[in-house]
């Protein structure tokens, strides 16, 4: 198809790396990359706190829809390999589970990423009871009562193509993320907009960009020009150097 | 995957269903699906119109998906599970074919003089033909009655993420659901609410595995073209088992239940009532200080939040800017408002809020046996904002829980004030 060769033209030129030799897993590289936010950064509105006011009113909590660092990051895109089938660098076996908290009447930290057979632990540091409702489409979702300091445990059979949302039926402000995935393959950006995804298997791979504001990213600016990224994927080459992407600007429009 | 049958006969396939057809329209997909002769293709041609279903036009909105997409997710479909007149079990649903037989199609009586269409005649004019809870009376009902086809239900014995067994839905059928519209069907007798059960099980199967399709395109490849494979190999494994299998696995998902423990119920009552306006099962940030179920008014259960939340989605994208719009992109902007508008205000009721139960009214929805209340707090309510408390509360303290909820209709609580009891007392 034509679209689908002119995307992988374009989008080669945002790696900075020549082809690999050999696509054996002998080798393994990082992917690293950047967005940016094109254009003012909005102000975080206040959240309207009505339930246990003595407890949740004292934090100034704000959306957090879409987080802007000081230095114009874009926090919280999560970027995943799609592939399905790809070789696991030996020391990334997850054998730890993850943990999610309730803390401070927001889920912490925004998006928690978790493979599939791993123990996501949802625990509660506040003085208040919670609950964490988790929407997932794929996994039967669960839905818990976790009182203070308790904690519960949730795993995943099967990945989800969509990362799910997880609220707080109690405090109906609380929305937070669950990325879950087969493979250890996934990041989550930070405050200055920054990822990396560690020891990939060299040679190609498919990325997926998704942000919860935006949904799947498939309009983004790379070297001054605004591309179409099809339903926010991107194949790249991992390369034993590392592959670094560069600055992707995410325009305001994306966020509608 | 290889795609080895070509996909062609869909047009020509989804128009059939308001003609005689003859066993020669089977389509590709349906001659897949019949590799191991599972498919028993009955012709059903009367003189009226057969009936179809519908298809879940909010979710292909919401995915965007092409005409030729949605027809090929009714014609899998259709080879899968046949039509509301012919129904087909596969084999890997576990259905029984004669019960649905029983269940489906129009009202009428077979050669031995045995009614037939059950669903029709005693359920669709509450969950539609299709199980999708938009019957014709569907509107004026408040709870609406079950939308099927995500597979959540209620009232059952199963940990919460699980499907009910068999038994429960007989349960539900017999007793109905006091305090809404679902009535009992206990005088139907055992076979005729056998049937209907199974063919609850078969809308709802049905439904999930339209859901899993309609969500499947975004995850196919390039190299996939838009269309889902055709094979058996994805259609079984990818599709359909991973829901059929999840029925099958609920009667051994069953909620153990301990002995009620040896406490004096006064003491029991008491501690149960502790815990219920206590920190830690925070039963009353729901049902209220007066457990009169005001402690949360804003709240959505899972079905009407789907469409809640897409609809206030849709309601920002009409407040979106065009301007800055190329002319292709601005077409499909209007084409996808006018469709989800469309899929809104014809296929989706309009959400309602849930209110937490009143728990002095001595009204329970899924029974007031004491075991009842032991499964409702063990696994929360799936698909209600009410959340398990399994994990949290030990089996000793939920029947202390069970007790204190069985005691509040008739407490007397001087803190209540007189007045606000007696209203709860008097709607009894
Ligand atoms: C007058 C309307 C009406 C009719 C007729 C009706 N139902 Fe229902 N049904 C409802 C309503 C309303 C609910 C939802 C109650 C709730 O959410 O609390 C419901 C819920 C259900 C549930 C879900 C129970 C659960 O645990 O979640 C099943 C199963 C069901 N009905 C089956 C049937 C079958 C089978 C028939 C025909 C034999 C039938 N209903 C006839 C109104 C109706
Ligand atoms: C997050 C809110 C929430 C919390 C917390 C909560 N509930 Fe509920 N509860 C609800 C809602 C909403 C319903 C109504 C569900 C429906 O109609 O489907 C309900 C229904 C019930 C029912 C009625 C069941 C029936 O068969 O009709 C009982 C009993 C009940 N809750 C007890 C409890 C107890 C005990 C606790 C504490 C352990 C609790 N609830 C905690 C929201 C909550």
């Amino acid at each position: 198809m034509l679209s689908h060769t002119l995307r992988r033209g374009t989008l080669a030129l945002a790696t900075l790396v020549a082809l690999p030799t050999a696509a054996s897993a002998a080798e393994w590289g990082d992917i690293s990359g950047r967005f940016v936010y094109g254009g003012d950064a909005p102000v975080a509105a206040k959240l309207t706190i009505d339930k246990d006011v003595d407890v949740c009113g004292k934090h100034n909590l704000v959306n957090e829809e879409l987080v802007i660092g000081p230095n114009k990051g874009v926090a919280n895109v999560v970027v995943f390999v799609r592939d399905r089938k790809i070789d696991v660098h030996p020391d990334l076996k997850a054998t730890e589970p993850v943990v999610l908290d309730n803390l401070n009447c927001r889920f912490s930290p925004h998006v928690v990423f978790v493979q599939t057979g791993q123990d996501l632990i949802i625990k509660n540091s506040d003085p208040v009871g919670h609950n964490s409702n988790v929407a997932t489409l794929k996994n039967p979702a669960s839905n818990t009562l976790i009182p203070a300091s308790g904690e519960t445990k949730v795993s995943f059979r099967s990945d989800e193509a969509v990362p799910a949302a997880v609220t707080c039926n109690i405090h109906p402000w609380m929305k937070g993320w669950v990325v879950v995935r087969d493979n250890p393959y996934a990041a989550v950006t930070d405050e200055e907009g920054n990822f990396t995804i560690k020891s990939l298997p060299e040679g190609e791979v498919e990325l997926q960009f998704w942000h919860e504001k935006a949904g799947y990213l498939d309009s983004i600016v790379i070297n001054g020009k605004k591309t179409d990224v099809k339903r926010g994927r991107m194949d790249v080459d991992v390369s034993a150097k590392g592959t670094d992407l560069g600055e992707m600007v995410l325009d305001s429009s994306v966020f509608k | 995957m290889t795609h080895f049958l070509p996909f062609l006969v869909t047009a020509m396939n989804r128009h059939s269903t308001f003609m005689c057809r003859n066993r020669f329209s089977l389509s590709p997909v349906a001659l897949v699906l019949t590799v191991c002769g599972s498919l028993l293709f009955v012709s059903g041609c009367g003189k009226t119109p057969a009936a179809s279903f519908r298809p879940n036009m909010v979710e292909a909105a919401k995915q965007r998906l092409k005409p030729e997409q949605e027809e090929q997710v009714a014609t899998i479909l259709e080879a899968m599970f046949g039509t509301p007149d012919n129904p087909i079990a596969m084999p890997e649903t576990g259905l029984d074919i004669g019960k649905l037989r029983l269940a489906a199609g129009p009202v009428h009586s077979d050669i031995v003089g045995r009614k037939n269409g059950l669903f029709r005649e005693h359920c669709s004019h509450c969950h539609g033909v299709t199980g999708d809870g938009m019957g014709p009376t569907a509107a004026f009902l408040n709870p609406y009655p079950r939308d099927y086809r995500p597979g959540w239900f209620k009232f059952k014995s199963t940990e919460r993420a699980d499907k009910p067994t068999h038994g429960d839905l007989v349960t539900i059928l017999n007793n109905g659901i006091y305090g809404t519209s679902m009535p009992s069907f206990e005088l139907l007798g055992e076979a005729k609410v056998d049937a209907l059960v199974e063919y609850v099980k078969y809308l709802s199967m049905r439904g999930e595995a339209e859901l899993n399709m309609m969500r499947y395109f975004f995850e196919l490849d390039d190299e996939d073209e838009g269309k889902l494979p055709e094979t058996r190999d994805f259609l079984v494994e990818e599709i359909l088992l991973p829901v059929a299998e999840r029925w099958q696995e609920a009667e051994d998902a069953v909620i153990e239940v301990p002995e009620m423990p040896e406490v004096d119920l006064a003491e029991s009552i008491a501690m149960g009532k502790e815990l219920f306006y206590g920190n830690k099962a925070n039963c009353v940030k729901c049902h209220g200080v007066t457990a009169l179920g005001d402690g949360q008014a804003n709240d959505y259960d899972d079905w009407n939040k789907v469409v809640k939340q897409w609809s206030d989605e849709v309601q920002s994208s009409h407040e979106v800017s065009t301007k800055e719009m190329s002319r292709e992109e601005k077409a499909e902007h209007r084409e996808y408002l006018a469709r989800a508008d469309k899929a809104l205000a014809g296929d989706a009721l309009e959400p309602r809020t849930i209110q937490p139960r009143n728990l002095r009214q001595a009204i329970y929805r899924g029974g007031r046996r004491p075991i009842d209340f032991y499964y409702r707090i063990h696994a929360g309510i799936n698909g209600a904002p009410m959340p398990a408390a399994a994990g949290t509360l030990t089996p000793d303290e939920i029947w202390h829980v069970v007790n204190y909820i069985r005691s509040l209709p008739y407490e007397f609580d001087g803190e209540l004030g007189a007045d606000r009891s007696m209203v709860a007392r008097d709607r009894l």
